[in-house]
């Protein structure tokens, strides 16, 4: 099937040379990284996970809200999804492999990466994290190549994917859930030690993934002879509109509990975030467009009329990926190591070198996912020939 | 039977610092570089940047003059037990096994070779005392010849940290081994923060030898005992002046923290405005 990614058009390749420039060029400055080391970011002793982890988390919500048209699918046995299930594990697929450059380029020394699974430690948190992460992305590699290909055949997918088709749904549930503990089991970081940690990650998942999905199943239509549906792309909406519902809701939990409790350690970080503190305010705007973009996503999904109009429903779907981005990549991140459990203030902000290297491992995701979906429209056409 | 017992307990290294002798010098920071060979850079004025085994941090009363007050706090690795003894913050996350517990005598290690840079073990840690070599450490052009040969510098990309003069340890038990000696004696073990202080407000040894000065001082409890969170406390100090830093996390540090005055020991803790540091072990109290 692979020569389908390998026939396309002008705009295509124009697409493709596009992706490749900025792989390059991130690619270049991550060489300097090796050399210079990772004082050419913006991280210090306080702020020790940046950018790179922060759009890392954010990146697995993408890859579990996946989930969201495998589940209804395989388990309701609901058909209209049968449709875009292949392009919900793709783009799983698409987000794992950024997840996991994500923590490579972070690393300090990425020669030694291996000893993860060389040498297992069950004490850590990160080794779960990288065998739920790397089991997912084969999970989904072997599902979702497989039932393409069979469509493709014109038969029905072997018998022997049923079991790793069900291992795959509570498997998404768990990538986030174990990114989740990453942080939620550290004392002394008020914000991040939660038990609501794992169930907020999923709600912003769960929100963010279906609505690049709905996207992604736009555009397709737009560009390609292969229609996803209009159901289908209805029934995404209200998942979105339930889930990023849920996503402030668990947030607004959060605010209750440290500021009723009065615990300094869990008010000081939703201080910093939101109002600033002792005059250090970098975050305040972002954490408030972010609340602003998220309720405007509310307002959008919730409203009958405006999920019915896809145009509305393609802005309010733009708003809640960029508000959960926010809300995860900057502010979780970043919210967690200010102020420091000493509570001295010193923030943080990504360096140019740091963002460009960032755009590179999202080249580097596109560039999958655009492939994958070309294979995937591919069969689709040929099927609707 | 009884005193080979207690001759075969394990060793729990740690120190009390006194912060009302401590004069905010820096003398230990400066030895604690020399000692260990802690990388420095041409331009130090982004401290975030620095790598500073032991730091002092200056604190104040936040009050006007002329009822304002400095306090100055060393801080070296704090050395967590944990809930029970290994079970220290960062020793728990490292997915790499470069940071391990020594049960033998409670310091935390940490193996620069093994270590990938991952960070989760600053992310865990809740007294910064861990540091990160952002960039290569490049020693003055000669002065590579007056590193220390007991402790390897570091490389790029790894993690490094107090680790009570560990190479100290080490020539001390060498010495008592080729004496005949089954014990490190007190005075062989010391380290060089503890020696460098002018004001002598370091004070190190084992914890669990009633013979050594710092155990004289802690007087750490031999019972765990519960706080109100059911949190376990190993080795409170039964001297009320003395405090561990963020104590009610339950991380059980081996550094304690000596000072007359109530507002510096309510320092050490996040502690709502009117609630007083005494009451943490309340139930305590009771019995």
């Amino acid at each position: 099937m692979l020569e389908l990614a390998f026939k396309g058009k002008k705009t295509y390749w124009t697409w493709i040379f596009g992706l490749l420039a900025a792989i390059g060029a991130g690619f270049a400055l991550y060489i300097w990284q090796i050399n210079q080391g990772l004082m050419i970011t913006g991280m210090s002793r306080d702020v020790s996970w940046g950018f790179y982890i922060a759009n890392f988390t954010y990146l697995v919500g993408v890859a579990a809200g996946g989930v969201m048209v495998v589940l209804p699918y395989y388990l309701h046995n609901y058909k209209a999804y049968g449709k875009i299930t292949v392009m919900g594990e793709f783009m799983a697929i698409a987000s794992i492999v950024m997840c996991v450059l994500f923590i490579l380029v972070d690393l300090g020394q990425p020669t030694r990466a291996l000893n993860v699974m060389l040498y297992p430690t069950p004490n850590s948190v990160l080794f779960y994290d990288a065998i739920v992460l790397n089991g997912y992305l084969f999970l989904n590699l072997i599902v979702g190549w497989n039932a393409l290909e069979a469509e493709r055949n014109g038969v029905h997918y072997q018998k022997w994917l049923k079991p790793f088709i069900y291992i795959s749904i509570p498997w998404a549930i768990s990538i986030h859930t174990v990114t989740a503990y990453l942080y939620c089991g550290l004392p002394g970081r008020g914000f991040w030690m939660t038990a609501i940690l794992a169930p907020r990650f999923l709600s912003s998942a769960f929100a963010a993934g279906p609505a690049l999905l709905i996207l992604l199943c736009l555009f397709v239509r737009n560009t390609t002879n292969f229609d996803p549906g209009k159901e289908q792309i209805q029934s995404l909406a209200k998942t979105v509109a339930y889930a990023i519902c849920i996503n402030v809701f668990f947030l607004l939990c959060e605010v209750f509990v440290a500021f009723y409790s009065n615990i300094p350690e869990h008010m000081d970080h939703i201080k910093y975030l939101f109002f600033g503190l002792h005059g250090h305010a970098s975050l305040v705007i972002w954490m408030w467009s972010s609340m602003a973009l998220m309720v405007l996503g509310i307002i959008l999904t919730v409203n009958p009329s405006t999920r019915k109009n896809e145009a509305t429903l393609a802005v309010a779907c733009v708003m809640i990926i960029a508000g959960t981005w926010i809300d995860k990549g900057l502010g979780m991140i970043s919210g967690g190591f200010v102020p420091n459990p000493l509570h001295e203030i010193n923030e943080y902000a990504p360096t140019l070198p740091e963002i460009g290297i960032t755009i590179g491992v999202y080249a580097i995701g596109a560039l999958v996912l655009t492939m994958l979906y070309k294979i995937v429209i591919g069969v689709k056409e040929e099927a609707h020939a | 039977m009884k005193q080979e017992h207690t001759q075969h307990r394990s060793k729990r290294y740690g120190m009390v610092i006194d912060l009302d002798k401590c004069t905010g010098c820096g003398a230990c920071m400066v030895a604690c570089f020399s000692e260990n060979n802690v990388p420095f850079k041409k331009d130090e004025t982004d401290k975030r940047l620095s790598i500073t085994w032991m730091k002092v941090y200056r604190i104040d009363n936040g009050r006007d003059f002329p009822n304002n007050q400095v306090c100055y706090i060393p801080r070296p690795c704090q050395h967590c037990a944990g809930q029970h003894e290994g079970h220290s913050p960062c020793v728990s996350v490292c997915p790499a096994t470069a940071t391990d517990y020594s049960r033998e005598t409670g310091i935390v290690s940490q193996i620069y070779t093994r270590c990938f840079g991952c960070r989760y073990c600053m992310g865990a840690c809740p007294y910064h005392a861990r540091y990160f070599n952002w960039w290569d450490p490049v020693w003055p052009e000669g002065m590579e010849k007056y590193l220390s040969p007991n402790v390897s510098p570091r490389m790029r990309g790894v993690v490094e940290k107090c680790s009570f003069c560990f190479h100290r340890y080490q020539l001390a038990r060498d010495k008592a081994y080729a004496n005949r000696r089954k014990d490190v004696k007190e005075a062989d073990y010391q380290t060089a923060c503890t020696q460098a202080c002018p004001a002598g407000a370091i004070t190190f040894g084992d914890l669990n030898n009633p013979g050594h000065a710092v155990h004289q001082i802690v007087k750490p409890n031999d019972h765990v005992v519960k706080n109100k969170a059911g949190i376990s406390i190993i080795g409170k100090s039964q001297n009320p002046n003395v405090f561990r830093m963020l104590e009610r996390l339950g991380t059980n540090t081996k550094v304690y923290y000596l000072s007359s005055r109530e507002w510096v020991r309510k320092a050490g803790d996040n502690y709502i405005a009117d609630e007083k540091p005494e009451d943490m072990f309340a139930e305590q109290k009771k019995h």
